[in-house]
């Protein structure tokens, strides 16, 4: 037995040496590279195959384009809301009831008419399911005639429209248990082949009313990121997501594409004193991270664009909230970090001093100590929370690191710190993360942070009439001159970096304007379809 | 398994000595051991010495190549590799040790209960011996290290509760020969009782049995620590543990960074390999049938 180790871990060591002196000889000529701009067929390695298949009334669609199904409105490139399924709406002065017209051209790609009915059984759907879908606030949804559909609400609720933006129209007439593996819808693509954990094929859908997509046929591989990254190099795939750390690699052929993300990491802190026990019984609150000195230290000292460098190769950028570059950001969380005057100021004026000379601060008989808990098959997160306890650790905070399951940071992430990733083209994400209301509900608000004059912005941004009306009110709950939870108030998180989605794009391939993304690699991608062409 | 059964394997370890005259095979045989315990002892000392320091971030030395200044190169974050290899090392010898001597301690028992306790109790035993090796180590190690939520804890126990087998047969073996050996018989007859007679008769010929066993375990304990980190049922990622060097390399091969994965295997072939010259040596010198070869 013994041998027989011995002999496989020498032979894996020279396979890997033999790797990589082919690796580097590899001098191929690229195939393909004459026919590129004539096939009207992509194959893509972009990852993010959805657990729960294709089903909108249960998520699908939310980070990204549905793909399959079309959306009542969209947004455009500048983050505009237009219309999608819809010829116009409006909303009534006391912002209950929203009235959609409807297209009367759209088809399903089966050839039967989208109609009001479909509208409303989605949204009724929708909101019996039992899903990451919150549709709570939508009292009724009527179709008032065949091509005019009415929302009515319970109170007026200005993030309503990101569920008309994010919600694909399923078809009454072929819905069934099996919808999510087997999707049929009136967006640009139709549905042809889905093998779990390898493909999935689409192809266009004749019927589609937009514009009609240059490709006819995509194929999506589900790869690791080795794999992706190794069938570019083959020249196997046209677009592949690749990690930071192959993004200093050239690939012939290829070229490199950063998306500008709000994609983000960063750390949430308990923001309670422990005590309390969730419904599970797992511990809410932290002793050390509820001292407001160490949270704040910890944003002022972290040096952001460093991380960005460092561990992102320079893909990406420093995060100072949840909603960088969003309308509804308050350009005030910025702040001036790496500050080491700053932080130590901060935390002798919280009471925290080395008094016994060990390396670490003290305040009473209390440490300045406590977990980073990071998911542990994620390697940014793993370098970003490795880096921030080296930084912090001369400024006299401990910081253990440690790698958890999913299943275990559910329990964990109310009573330590935890490396999380977020960021939505949606302000409701800023609401459920930072109000009192979503305190220890699923993975939003786990710090159980909370502070009236915030909920009292929050709750003022959420039942604005318009989308405009509620800026105001969500960038004053980040900072309004005196308090708000962004770096400057409460600072309940230490939001480190955005980053940029990567991707090998063949040379040729015009993959058109991007939005900036929101959290999770690949479908955001696919999001102007449409638009991708080859170039000539 | 192997090592305990094969017993004839032959002294080729002590040739590796032949070169220096003077020396007869009992000397060569422990000069092997001696050299291969210092190894162990560098690996160890090494890393109480080196500092913390090297394997925190560096993000100005990232991605270097092995040179004087790092052996080993460093990886994704600046870590000195070597830093991280030998800690590594240590950390597994560490798991290694308890491990085995965990092992080795229910091997015993065990093994001395089901050859003095009577035809019920051999049964029993000899079934859950059957029971553990009829099925796959590295199996019953991820059930074990996953139930117990992984982590050096899991690892522990899931090595030490998996290894005990071979051994255990072993033992029974032995004891089940010494049993009906002379001077046990006569210490019987005398009126002494069971449990005298086993513990002033019998476990003293069992101690070279015993100590071999035991040396011979830590490779395993070693490669299986290593194998299941790798796949990710072990150690924390953050860990210098050599599993999950290993495994981290692994994305970064076809960025050619070789060094992260060659030296840090390289290493862990060179520790193992101690034990087992050790363990081989050992045997060659205290087990009664060998050691005038």
């Amino acid at each position: 037995m013994l041998k027989r180790f011995t002999v496989t871990i020498t032979a894996l060591s020279l396979i890997f040496t033999m790797l990589f002196f082919s690796g580097c000889s590899n001098s191929e000529p690229e195939k393909n590279m004459k026919a590129d701009t004539e096939r009207d067929e992509l194959i893509m390695a972009i990852g993010s195959e959805p657990d729960g298949g294709f089903d909108p009334t249960t998520g699908w669609g939310r980070y990204g384009s549905p793909l399959f199904q079309s959306t009542i409105l969209k947004r455009d490139s500048d983050m505009k809301i237009v219309n999608d399924l819809a010829t116009d709406y409006t909303v009534s002065n006391d912002g209950l009831e929203w009235t959609v017209n409807l297209r009367r051209d759209v088809r399903f790609s089966d050839g039967k008419p989208l109609t009001a009915e479909d509208v409303v059984f989605t949204y009724e759907t929708t909101a019996k399911s039992a899903s990451v879908v919150d549709l709570n606030i939508l009292k009724s949804v009527t179709a008032l005639d065949e091509y005019t559909v009415k929302f009515t609400l319970k109170n007026p609720q200005s993030t309503f429209i990101n569920i008309l933006v994010n919600t694909g129209i399923v078809p009454k007439h072929a819905y069934g248990s099996d919808y999510s593996q087997k999707p049929l819808g009136s967006g640009p693509f139709k549905f042809v082949q889905w093998d779990k954990g390898q493909q999935l094929i689409v192809e266009a859908n004749p019927q589609y009313y937009g514009k009609k997509p240059f490709f006819k046929k995509i194929t999506f591989l589900y790869l690791s990121e080795e794999a992706a990254f190794a069938a570019a190099q083959a020249g196997e795939v046209d677009v592949a997501a690749i990690v930071p750390s192959y993004a200093g690699q050239k690939v012939t052929g290829m070229k490199l594409q950063a998306v500008e993300s709000v994609d983000n990491r960063g750390i949430l802190f308990p923001y309670i004193k422990p005590g309390e026990k969730t419904k599970d019984g797992y511990p809410i609150g932290n002793e050390v991270t509820s001292d407001i000195a160490i949270r704040k230290a910890i944003n002022f000292y972290v040096d952001r664009s460093s991380l960005v460098d460092g561990i992102l190769n320079g893909y990406g950028s420093p995060a100072y909230s949840v909603c960088d570059k969003m309308p509804w950001w308050n350009p005030d969380t910025v702040i001036k970090d790496a500050d080491e005057a700053g932080a130590k100021q901060i935390l002798s004026e919280g009471g925290w001093k080395d008094s016994d000379g060990d390396g670490t601060l003290e305040k009473g008989a209390l440490k300045a100590e406590f977990n980073l808990i990071y998911p542990s098959g994620d390697q940014i997160r793993q370098s970003l929370a490795i880096a921030v306890a080296d930084r912090v650790k001369s400024i006299g905070i401990k910081i253990n690191v440690e790698g958890k399951s999913w299943d275990d940071m559910e329990k964990l992430m109310y009573s330590n710190a935890i490396m999380f990733g977020w960021g939505s083209q949606d302000p409701i994400e800023m609401y459920n993360l930072y109000s009192s209301k979503y305190r220890g509900v699923d993975y939003y608000n786990s710090g159980f942070y909370m502070n009236p004059k915030v909920d009292e912005y929050l709750n003022k941004a959420m039942s604005s009439i318009s989308e405009a009306d509620a800026l105001q009110y969500w960038k004053k709950a980040q900072w309004d001159g005196s308090t708000g939870f962004g770096t400057n108030g409460d600072a309940p998180w230490a939001w480190l970096v955005n980053l940029d989605h990567l991707y090998l794009v063949k040379e040729k391939l015009n993959i058109g304007k991007q939005k900036i993304h929101p959290h999770g690699h690949g479908w955001p991608l696919t999001d102007n379809i449409e638009e991708w062409h080859w170039e000539n | 398994m192997s090592e305990i059964s094969a017993v004839t394997r032959d002294s080729r370890n002590s040739k590796f000595f032949k070169f220096i005259p003077g020396l007869n095979r009992r000397q060569r045989t422990l000069l092997m051991i001696a050299s291969s315990v210092l190894v162990l002892a560098a690996v160890i000392m090494a890393s109480l010495l080196l500092d913390n320091e090297k394997i925190a971030t560096h993000f100005d030395e990232k991605n270097l190549g092995p040179s004087l200044e790092h052996f080993f190169g460093t990886d994704w974050l600046g870590r000195d590799m070597f830093t991280r290899t030998v800690k590594g090392l240590s950390l597994s010898i560490y798991i290694g040790l308890i491990a085995s001597a965990v092992s080795v301690v229910i091997a015993l028992v065990l093994g001395m209960s089901a050859a003095t306790m009577g035809k019920t109790v051999d049964r029993v035993i000899t079934w859950i011996v059957d029971l553990f090796l009829g099925m796959p180590h590295l199996v019953a190690l991820i059930l074990i290290a996953f139930t117990l939520g992984g982590g050096a804890k899991g690892v522990i126990i899931g090595v030490a509760f998996t290894h005990w087998t071979s051994l255990t047969r072993v033992i029974r073996a032995e004891v089940l020969q010494l049993r009906s050996a002379e001077f046990v018989q006569i210490s019987r007859h005398m009126g002494k009782s069971r449990w005298w007679t086993a513990f002033h008769h019998i476990l003293p010929h069992l101690v070279p049995q015993f100590f071999v066993g035991f040396v011979l375990l830590f490779p395993h304990a070693i490669l299986h620590e290593a194998s299941i980190t790798f796949l990710g049922f072990g150690l924390s990622p953050h860990k210098p543990a050599i599993g999950v060097i290993l495994s981290e390399a692994m994305k970064y091969l076809s960025t050619g960074m070789w060094w992260l994965a060659f030296f840090p295997g390289l290493s862990l072939l060179i520790i193992v390999r101690a034990f087992d010259i050790i363990g081989e040596n050992l045997r060659l010198l205290i087990d009664p049938h060998h050691a005038h070869d």
